[in-house]
């Protein structure tokens, strides 16, 4: 994935997840990376899918497409890596993308008033307005909550 | 894209080798230091050995068994990492804690290169399950912590429901006799 200069102008990777396009600041991504393998093991973290290993780092893999499309997007081409806030410090995660990613610029427009807390805002993409999500926000829900059902069996 | 991953150190926690043993509960293997596990039996030898426990607060505990002087409990391995339970042949008896596992099958033994942190992604139980990753053969494998079978206190608390399971079957002894 190449990076041209956009002068000045906010830089963004749109990917493509289930049927949708969303956005994510180029400067929180890292890589895409081929669909190399998931490794799965039992936990009750709600949103990850297992890891991945990536040039001798283990990434968590968040099956983002569950919160933004309903549903998961195992069917992936490509995880889009992008590192998010953890406190102080910060870490890697890849999400699942089934598509090719590009490169956008543009103004962000503010979000839908009831939006989510993991969309800052939207950006117009060919014709298509696009949620930009900011991806340690996404992340945070991630956290298991009481009560909730939990899926530590792995899946067939 | 900005160098990110300049700006995200990379673990660099020292990793030491270390001897495990992999093994499967409901199709799915872990790793434990070897030096962790005291000795490794068919559930058949424990047959005999093995006394009921009511304890609805810890499912995965059934039953106990004595060894020496100290009453292990035995957990049931599918129920603690929350897996579709299936039927144990072994158990592996724990060196440090009072603690009994039941898995489905061993695998081998192995020399891992380290143990690499969980990531902070996962905030569930898990951090509790598991002293971290270990990367053997193309494959990411937990590595299990001895001591998050059971916490002190619920070792306590199990010591409670035994000391009373146990005062329950001296009585009915007495009302037989």
């Amino acid at each position: 994935m190449s990076m041209p200069e956009t002068a000045g102008r906010p830089s963004f990777i749109v990917m493509q997840i289930g049927k949708r396009h969303f956005a994510l600041p180029a400067d929180t991504v890292v890589e895409l990376a081929p669909p190399v393998r998931l490794h799965r093991f039992p936990h009750t973290s709600p949103l990850l899918a297992g890891v991945i290993v990536r040039r001798g780092r283990i990434v968590p893999v968040y099956d983002a497409a569950t919160v933004l499309v309903g549903s998961s997007a195992f069917t992936q081409r490509f995880y889009l890596i992008a590192r998010r806030r953890t406190g102080k410090s910060a870490e890697f995660g890849a999400i699942p993308v089934n598509g090719e990613c590009e490169l956008a610029s543009g103004e962000v427009l503010a979000p839908p008033a009831d939006h989510p807390a993991y969309v800052t805002g939207t950006l117009a993409f060919n014709d298509e307005s696009i949620d930009v999500l900011d991806f340690s926000a996404l992340a945070s829900l991630n956290a298991p909550v009481a009560g909730e059902p939990r899926r530590a069996e792995i899946p067939s | 894209m900005s160098k990110a991953s300049e700006s995200v150190a990379k673990p660099r926690r020292a990793r030491h080798p270390e001897r495990v043993i992999l093994f499967f509960v409901s199709n799915q293997m872990f790793a434990i230091a070897a030096e962790a596990v005291q000795e490794i039996r068919s559930t058949d030898s424990l047959a005999g050995a093995a006394v009921e426990i009511e304890s609805p607060e810890f499912p995965k505990v059934r039953h106990t068994i004595e060894r020496g002087r100290h009453t292990y409990y035995v957990i049931n391995g599918c129920v603690h990492f929350e897996l579709r339970v299936t039927r144990p042949t072994l158990v592996l008896i724990l060196r440090q804690f009072r603690a009994v596992v039941l898995v489905d099958r061993i695998d081998r033994m192995a020399e891992i290169s380290g143990v690499y942190a969980l990531p902070p992604a996962f905030e569930g139980d898990e951090r509790r399950w598991y002293r971290g990753l270990a990367y053997l053969d193309d494959t990411v494998i937990p590595v299990v912590d001895p001591a998050g079978f059971l916490s002190g206190a619920e070792f306590q608390q199990l010591d409670r429901a035994a000391k009373a399971a146990a005062g329950h079957r001296e009585l009915e002894g007495a009302v037989q006799a």
